[in-house]
């Protein structure tokens, strides 16, 4: 054992600083909040032990929690494959080998940087608001518009589609992947007559396929996190009518709004396990449609 | 001048480049205090100014002032105090007040009062809301009342010639009306305030009751929210009110208002907010009652729309009392401050403000002048759980305003919900 910190003390000693802050920084507060989800705890006075009380009452009572269930999870069954879709189609295109391509690629980039920021939600909410951008687009076309963010049935659309244009990350490890892909197996395929589509199907997807589960994977567990876009754009309190109430914006109004931090705990908690849980069904399914190259031999 | 040991260490403190390292804080001898409030553009302008003029008068003190608006406001507040680092002088509100004082936030003031801090010349009962269990811990920096801001062309260019000051809620359906129908339907006669618990509140005021009883439970029934949701609904149908898409955006700053944007004639707000409405359009503004119901009154009250309070982190108390005091009773402070959060408490500041008015601060003052015969009893405290009751009342209005549910069922469901809330946050 002396040996052991001998040999290694060094080692230790560099990585201190990243110890400290992941002790003090990440652990603690996760311990913390394990802690207070079984508590009563209003940020003011101490908290009070309260057992399973905020887990009963969550599952039991709370009609919104199960609101805020239900549109997360339609936000992120609609958002990811959309993403994914795009960011796979735009990477793609540019695969083709533009000399210009470093500039495509920091321009379809650009909207996941602004992505998370207040003012793309601002801006958001202006471009789908009564008298916004959508609407003059579609009077041009004769089309007579509503309020997009207003109407609940379409309200969530728009963050849907928010999602989408924000493509960049997604679409760069995309491209990575394709650039690995061996020409030869598409020359192959040229040589034999295959046409472009079955190429995708039969050589590029297969092919990236390992990229394709870590994106799905990313992307899932970014999409049950989105907050800012909802927050901001129905103004923190989830409306039209809890059309807009994300997981994430519930646990901050309970936790920041009603002094209520034990159970916005036990609701983080609750969302870290169903994370989890998508977590490893992505990764117990994976043997069946991924392969990676070096499996082949 | 006397020199005491404060003014010494200062200077000692002030000559000595250590006394800015952190960590030191044996020589950190310079006097600091922090004052939080929640602002707009206007009011923080004027807070700063307040807080020059303080330096300049307490050579020895500084004031770090920090600023954000309402609804961040007590997000930062509650981080704060969990993380026990609330500034000294905090501005609280009545919503608020008994929520930080039950948890033991904020300190009581009563032993530096006359001892220090001056309250005498403060009208009768003006710290009657700051005050809790018998102990004062909130100063009143402010009062008013609620108020319809209108815009004034539009009220002449239609013909409106009701009484402002003691008008009915036919009186203001016929308004909006006359509004609608003289700009050919280009501005409605007011928003669709059926989603503010505020306006809710007056109306069920005139019938004697309030939103809450004083054990904390609900005071206000079933039947008062379906007439009130259902006479909104009247004026919705009929056009005159600002459509739903408007209506159900939440919360609405400033400029997002229909009287600002100029697609309504009247939206509701409070009187020492009018001001900050008028900063952002050109039409002149003036304030007008709410609405009571025909045959009722006294549905309004004069609130303390801002206290000034000590918090439970506060440390250098002299520091923070000298700089309350100053707040309350030098007058140059209270001029600088206007009416923007309400109109002075005291005699001497209203004198203090008088000269400096503008129009629409006479408007204000006029108004609140001829209301004072008006207004009912100050209100049952707010119990805890009244800001989640707010947002249901919201929620399931809105509900009536997509047309999702008829304002009888919606009603039912909301007075069942805030009773449930009130009996989450109260066990």
């Amino acid at each position: 054992m002396r040996r052991f910190i001998r040999r290694n003390a060094a080692g230790y000693f560099f990585l201190s600083p990243w110890l400290l802050g992941f002790g003090l920084l990440a652990l603690g507060p996760i311990l913390a909040s394990l802690y207070l989800s079984f508590t009563r705890y209003d940020m003011v006075s101490a908290p009070v032990w309260d057992g399973l009380g905020n887990y009963h009452y969550m599952l039991e009572y709370d009609r919104r929690f199960w609101k805020a269930l239900e549109v997360t999870f339609t936000f992120v069954a609609l958002s990811v494959p959309l993403r994914l879709a795009m960011a796979l189609g735009v990477a793609m295109l540019l695969d083709k080998g533009l000399r210009t391509i470093g500039l495509y690629r920091a321009i379809f980039y650009l909207p996941s940087l602004l992505g998370a920021s207040i003012a793309i939600a601002l801006l958001w909410r202006e471009m789908f608001g009564i008298d916004g951008v959508v609407n003059q687009v579609l009077a041009v076309f004769g089309i007579e518009g509503k309020g997009w963010i207003t109407d609940p049935d379409t309200s969530l659309y728009t963050i849907v589609v928010l999602a989408m244009w924000q493509f960049g990350s997604p679409m760069l490890i995309f491209l990575a992947g394709l650039r690995g892909i061996p020409r030869d197996l598409y020359e192959a395929a040229e040589i034999d007559g295959t046409s472009k589509w079955r190429q995708f199907w039969r050589i590029t997807l297969p092919m990236l396929a390992p990229v394709v589960f870590f994106n799905l994977v990313l992307q899932t567990i970014e999409a049950f996190k989105t907050f800012t876009s909802a927050f901001i754009i129905s103004n923190g309190t989830g409306a039209p009518a809890d059309s807009l109430l994300f997981y994430t914006v519930y646990l901050f109004n309970e936790a920041f709004k009603f002094f209520r931090m034990g159970y916005a705990s036990a609701l983080a908690w609750v969302l870290l396990i169903i994370i989890a849980a998508f977590t490893a069904l992505a990764f117990a399914t994976s043997k069946y449609w991924v392969h990676y190259e070096n499996e082949r031999d | 001048m006397r020199i005491t040991r404060r003014h010494l260490l200062a200077s000692i403190g002030g000559a000595s480049a250590l006394a800015a390292l952190p960590g030191l804080p044996a020589f950190a001898q310079e006097r600091t205090i922090r004052h939080f409030w929640w602002g707009n553009p206007t009011r923080d302008k004027n807070t700063f100014a307040v807080i020059d003029l303080f330096q300049k008068a307490h050579p020895d003190i500084k004031v770090s002032g920090e600023t954000i608006g309402w609804g961040d406001y007590w997000t930062k507040m509650a981080t704060q105090t969990a993380g026990g680092n609330m500034a000294d002088v905090i501005q609280m509100a009545h919503t608020f007040i008994h929520e930080y004082v039950g948890r033991g936030a904020i300190k009581p003031l009563d032993e530096y009062v006359g001892n220090g801090i001056s309250l005498d010349h403060y009208d009768d009962g003006a710290n009657e809301v700051g005050t809790i269990d018998g102990q004062l811990y909130g100063i009143n920096i402010g009062s008013t009342t609620q108020a319809i801001p209108y815009n004034i062309k539009a009220f002449e260019d239609a013909g409106v010639t009701a009484d402002l000051l003691g008008w009915t809620t036919e009186d203001f359906a016929d308004a909006c009306a006359k509004i609608t129908e003289a700009s050919g339907g280009a501005m409605r006669g007011s928003e669709d305030l059926s989603l503010y618990i505020e306006n809710l509140e007056v109306w069920v005021r005139s019938t004697g009751r309030d939103l809450y009883a004083p054990d904390g439970g609900l005071e206000m029934t079933e039947e008062d929210v379906r007439s009130y949701w259902e006479f909104w609904g009247g004026l919705r149908d009929d056009g005159i009110v600002e459509g739903k898409d408007a209506t159900v955006i939440l919360d609405k700053g400033m400029a997002e208002l229909g009287i600002t944007r100029g697609t309504t004639a009247m939206t509701f707000r409070y009187a020492n907010q009018v001001g900050a409405v008028q900063s952002l359009m050109t039409d002149p503004v003036g304030a007008a009652m709410v609405p009571q119901r025909p045959g009722t009154s006294n549905g309004h009250y004069v609130l303390p729309s801002m206290f000034l309070c000590l918090t439970r982190d506060a440390k250098d108390i002299d520091a923070a009392a000298a700089y309350i005091d100053y707040w309350i009773s030098n007058p140059d402070a209270l001029k600088a401050l206007g009416i923007d959060r309400g109109i002075p408490p005291s005699q001497l500041g209203r004198d203090a403000i008088a000269p400096t008015l503008s129009e629409v601060d006479q408007n204000v003052v006029a108004f609140f002048g001829g209301i004072q015969d008006k207004v009912g009893p100050v209100p049952n405290a707010t119990p805890k759980g009244a800001g989640e009751v707010r947002d249901a009342f919201m929620r399931t209005g809105t509900e009536v305003v997509l047309g999702n549910m008829p304002a009888d069922e919606a009603a039912g469901r909301f007075i069942q919900d805030a009773e449930a809330i009130l009996i989450r946050a109260n066990r």
